[in-house]
């Protein structure tokens, strides 16, 4: 048995001339809570549509469990627990006949967590779907999910509409019911909080490539953010340089290991090293996604602690 | 499942669409009960020589074949067909549920046989009712029973077929109930007209020609005088297994 539960090569998903996927390689342990991150238009959504059929990949290959995306459709499906994006389900079907519905796909389905997540999580099952609220909705969209006995979930934004106490729950249950016994979590998510909270392993991804992929642990232990001036920015050239970013004399770089050795290398360049931090996932995420807009108000000086 | 979801989305109307046959079939089967009677009475009093020209059975078979059959069985036909198919699968697009039907494991091919099951045995039952409502009248006031009231039947099932397939397909294609009803209700006029306009304007003969061909077997006289006709069945049975071939390559095509 394959050791990932998702494996991609140069998976690729061209919308005319927009590149929404573009050569993603991914690699999802078993068993593991995996955070893929990424801005708006990142591919997140379209990468996640791709593993489970919806789209048809343009180029690449892609494995679900070790299943072929493209000849075992439903093989991946019924090992799959999944909550789209959208939270839509079927508008006149209450909660309790989505059940019905959707159990008669699942040979592992569970009426025993039916009844444990409903109470839990508070979810009026009797009433038709569009009269609930969209925290219901997404409650609902997890409940059927949870309860299938997917050896796999892909939770695409998971926490819409949840309030703390529910996301809180959910997360609870991510980790003691399902992960606890091997199974695998992909989320989807902008919430970075949730996946530092839960997540073993963590990809960004930005314009349809991973530009980081790695355990949550390594960004604790061995990420620095280091902080240096000088008059001139020196060239600087490190396989452990993750980000940089700049502002009139100061510099900020993102290192991924070994941050004394670079906090050395930068002082021989003539740099003065401020600071050398631990960073958050946060911060990774920002390094590595954000535009270069140093000022957007156009007031220099004005940052988030003034305004 | 997914066939547990289509019934309970359409048993209502379905429910409705076959109470409406029922009464209307049960309507003119007492309608013709009492024109009937009305003529065993004229019968009674008219001239001799008027009695010889007026064959009782074959005028309350046409009556009824002609206001039931003929003039509303087509319509009821078009209605239920274009409503049924209007409501299937294709919808889910537009409501934007697609993602979640095809998550589920199963080839997606299934979601469209199922709304064709679903949605022919409502039609076949919601245009059988129509004319077996008037049945038990017919068999009473004619002495040689229903006449070819049950032969006719299965022409007007296949045409239902047909027209549930155009609007099952049109639904698929244009992702929403509205527009896919939009399309069939333009697709079934230009089938109508455009040869007619097309032999009043340029005296083009062929096409009015070929459609006449294909409606033959539903218009007025047609019945009980000839019998069966397989060949505009048949060619109406293509048309749907057409429509069927081409939503289930469509599903299986398209993206969401």
């Amino acid at each position: 048995m394959n050791d990932l539960a998702i494996h991609t090569e140069s998976l690729a998903k061209f919308f005319g001339k927009t590149h929404a996927v573009d050569g993603l390689d991914l690699k999802v342990p078993r068993g593991a809570v995996y955070g893929f991150l990424g801005r708006n238009g990142a591919g997140k959504t379209t990468t996640v549509k791709t593993l489970l059929g919806l789209l048809r990949p343009s180029a690449g290959s892609a494995e679900v469990l070790g299943y072929d995306i493209r000849r075992d459709l439903v093989a991946i499906l019924e090992r799959t627990g999944f909550v789209p994006e959208n939270k839509t389900l079927f508008d006149s079907l209450t909660p309790a006949q989505l059940v019905h519905f959707n159990q008669g796909y699942f040979p592992k389905w569970s009426s025993e967590l039916v009844g444990r997540y409903a109470e839990l999580f508070e979810i009026p099952m009797h009433v038709p779907f569009t009269r609930l609220s969209l925290g219901n909705k997404t409650k609902v969209c997890h409940l059927l999910a949870l309860c299938q006995g997917a050896d796999l979930l892909i939770l695409d934004e998971p926490s819409i509409g949840l309030d703390p106490v529910i996301t809180d729950l959910l997360l609870r249950v991510l980790v003691e019911d399902h992960v606890s016994e091997g199974k695998t979590v992909f989320l989807s998510s902008h919430q970075l909080a949730e996946v530092e909270r839960i997540a073993d392993w963590v990809g960004i991804i930005e314009k349809g490539r991973i530009l980081l992929e790695t355990r949550l642990e390594d960004i604790r232990q061995n990420y620095r953010l280091i902080r240096a001036a000088a008059e001139a920015a020196p060239a600087i050239t490190s396989p452990d340089l993750v980000a940089t970013q700049s502002s009139e004399n100061f510099w900020s770089y993102l290192v991924a290991r070994d941050a004394e050795d670079f906090a050395t290398m930068l002082r021989a360049k003539g740099m003065t090293i401020l600071e050398i931090l631990p960073v958050s996932l946060e911060e990774v995420f920002l390094g590595l996604t954000r535009k270069e807009v140093p000022c957007i108000s156009g007031k220099p000086g004005m940052t988030l602690a003034t305004v | 499942m997914y066939l547990w979801k289509a019934w309970h989305d359409s048993r209502n109307r379905v429910v409705l669409y076959i109470l409406a046959a029922v009464s209307v079939g049960v309507l003119f089967g007492l309608d013709v009960m009492s024109w009937a009677n009305w003529h065993a009475y004229w019968m009674t009093i008219s001239p001799v020589r008027l009695r010889s020209n007026f064959n009782f059975d074959m005028e309350v078979t046409f009556y009824t074949l002609d206001w039931l059959v003929l003039d509303y069985g087509p319509i009821v036909v078009l209605l239920v067909g274009l409503s049924l198919g209007a409501s299937s699968a294709g919808r889910e697009y537009g409501a934007g549920t697609m993602n979640f039907v095809l998550t589920r494991p199963a080839p997606r091919t299934n979601f469209v046989l199922t709304d064709w099951t679903v949605g022919l045995t409502a039609m076949v039952i919601t245009v059988g009712v129509l004319a077996l409502g008037a049945l038990p009248f017919l068999c009473l006031v004619h002495a040689k029973g229903p006449g070819n009231v049950l032969a006719g039947l299965p022409a007007l099932w296949v045409l239902g077929a047909a027209i549930y397939g155009l609007s099952h397909f049109t639904t698929l294609v244009a992702g929403s109930s509205a527009k896919g009803l939009i399309l069939s209700v333009a697709t079934v006029l230009t089938y109508s007209f455009l040869p007619t306009a097309l032999h009043e304007w340029w005296h083009a003969d062929a096409l009015l020609g070929a459609t006449q061909w294909t409606l033959r077997t539903f218009e007025y006289g047609s019945w009980p005088l000839s019998s069966f006709d397989w060949s505009v069945t048949s060619f109406w049975l293509a048309v749907t297994a057409g429509f069927m071939g081409a939503s289930l390559a469509w599903v299986r095509w398209r993206e969401v």
